[in-house]
């Protein structure tokens, strides 16, 4: 099976020199669910852009559905790309559904006017007086409902309440089991969509960290805690992500390939042993990464506190 | 060239917004004049409003909104840069026939009702200088296009460039159009261009070179919006 984008070498700098993008590579299968995380300024946004040509690459090669995007009806038409920075024009909510569904050749307007009341969007107020909250469901309408073979959502939910998240979150996993597509899902809010996520592609400050099966990853990171040497032993088995010391006690996040035999080896130490969340397996593995001294203090004095 | 089409029709979802704009702008400014020389009463030359420009002004305006709001929605929406340029091209070009049309007609009820009653000129153009029907017509459209075209090579310098793309571009005209004056002035050559502009025909002056730059414009604003980004 072809894959549905293919990234080799891509690199962005802009004027000013700032890299946004280093020597990515990577290729995304077709009907998955990805989770493109990071922190902010770390390349997700240009990312996106430059793979539906919405921005130029500085040097290296792009293939969605085996073609450039670039000019390419082909590939756009299947395309949709929800970001938390879209403007529209001031005209009013149903004439921006109106327009997407003109574009969109997979449009289900039906499913559309369900979610407009799933989120209770005015449908005839203007644009420019929707809050910023109704202002990303309008965006996550146009996202679901234009069921486009590759649909990226850019941090889509910008003032929606937990409820209104949860309702996207709900409709996307129940849409997506009925009509399989390749979603690339940008967020912070890792732990709310750590369920919906099948893999995980991690960049911090334009560089690829991580590119793992999210099930598999969830049994790789090791969160164990208990004596010092204990902690010390154990985690000479893997990487060190990330320690707390508080007095003859540690706690340390693991990076391994792990199996039942290392399990028992943890509790024969008499360590506590939990599989560290999506989450902190994302804040670990950029922190350890980029050797980030003043973050990896903060999260300290947190967890000391706790 | 389908999504082309498609970015045409887009246009007109809001269509209220795209007509009612134009249209209501040059009404208001119609009755305001009927409603003034109407109650000065006889006035000698007779009256010419020049409350038709308002109809142009709003175009030159809302080629710019193009630009500026509806290139980011469309592009974000994914459709091709190329696609979105014809879907404009085409939509100017229906909106510049059918509004040249209306006006053709309001200018020729003004002549049949004497000036609606009032010897007022409004809907008629400037120049009683032509007189060709054909060219009538095309006195009326062709400068929708230039002025459309102008707005958004205008927009499109923004958009790529940004401020400075603008002030650069600004700068330039200044240059260009003071030099050419300082030069005008100093070899004598203001009555030469008076003239020059005399003996032109009102079909070149209203037809023949602005369809002239709007091309280049044209051209012009397909390269930019190539590589702008939105």
């Amino acid at each position: 099976m072809s894959p549905v984008i293919s990234v080799t070498d891509l690199t962005k700098r802009y004027r000013g020199g700032v890299t946004a993008l280093d020597r990515v590579s990577f290729s995304l299968t077709e009907n998955r669910i990805y989770g493109l995380l990071g922190r902010n300024g770390a390349g997700k946004t240009t990312l996106m852009q430059i793979l539906t040509a919405q921005n130029f690459a500085t040097s290296g090669e792009v293939r969605v559905f085996g073609e450039h995007p670039y000019e390419n009806e082909r590939v756009l038409a299947r395309t949709s790309f929800i970001k938390e920075s879209q403007t529209y024009p001031p005209v009013r909510v149903h004439h921006v559904l109106r327009a997407a569904s003109l574009i969109h050749p997979g449009w289900d307007e039906e499913f559309a006017q369900q979610l407009v009341d799933d989120f209770r969007l005015p449908s005839r107020r203007n644009v420019r007086k929707l809050s910023r909250g109704m202002l990303s469901a309008l965006g996550i309408i146009i996202g679901l409902a234009s069921r486009a073979p590759l649909t990226f959502f850019d941090e889509p939910y910008l003032g929606l309440d937990a409820v209104a998240r949860q309702i996207f979150y709900d409709r996307l996993l129940a849409d997506y089991t009925e009509h399989p597509r390749t979603i690339v899902l940008s967020t912070h809010l890792i732990d709310e969509v750590s369920e919906l996520i099948e893999h995980v592609l991690l960049i911090d400050a334009g560089r690829l960290l991580l590119d793992a099966d999210a099930e598999t990853l969830r049994g790789q990171v090791l969160t164990v805690s208990g004596p010092v040497a204990s902690v010390d032993e154990f985690a000479r088995t893997g990487t060190e992500l990330h320690r707390v010391r508080l007095g003859g006690t540690a706690r340390a996040t693991v990076r391994g390939d792990f199996g039942p035999a290392d399990h028992d080896r943890a509790r024969t130490l008499g360590l506590a042993l939990e599989a560290s969340s999506l989450q902190d397996t994302v804040v670990r593995l950029t922190t350890a990464t980029n050797g980030a001294a003043p973050a990896i203090t903060g999260a300290t004095s947190k967890e000391a506190h706790r | 060239m389908n999504r082309a089409l498609t970015v045409a029709r887009l246009q007109f979802v809001a269509w209220p917004f795209v007509v009612g704009w134009p249209w209501g702008i040059l009404a208001l400014s119609f009755f305001i004049n009927l409603a003034l020389f109407a109650s000065i009463g006889d006035i000698d030359p007779a009256p010419v409003t020049g409350g038709l420009a308002s109809i142009y002004i709003v175009m030159l305006v809302a080629s710019t909104q193009t630009i500026m709001q509806d290139f980011p929605f469309t592009i974000g929406l994914g459709v091709s840069r190329r696609s979105f340029y014809l879907g404009n091209l085409l939509q100017f070009t229906t909106q510049a026939i059918g509004y040249a049309a209306v006006l053709y007609l309001l200018a020729v009820v003004e002549e049949a009702t004497g000036g609606w009653g009032i010897d007022l000129t409004f809907f008629g153009l400037p120049f009683l200088l032509v007189d060709n029907p054909v060219l009538r017509y095309l006195a009326f459209a062709i400068p929708f296009l230039l002025l459309g075209f102008l707005g958004i090579a205008i927009a499109l310098v923004f958009k790529r460039w940004g401020v400075n793309g603008i002030l650069t571009l600004t700068t330039a005209t200044i240059v260009g159009f003071g030099g050419l004056g300082v030069l005008a002035t100093w070899r004598g050559w203001w009555p030469a261009i008076g003239g020059w502009f005399a003996d032109q025909p009102g079909g070149a002056l209203l037809v023949g070179y602005p369809a002239l730059l709007a091309l280049p414009l044209a051209a012009a604003s397909y390269l930019i919006i190539r590589r702008a980004t939105p």
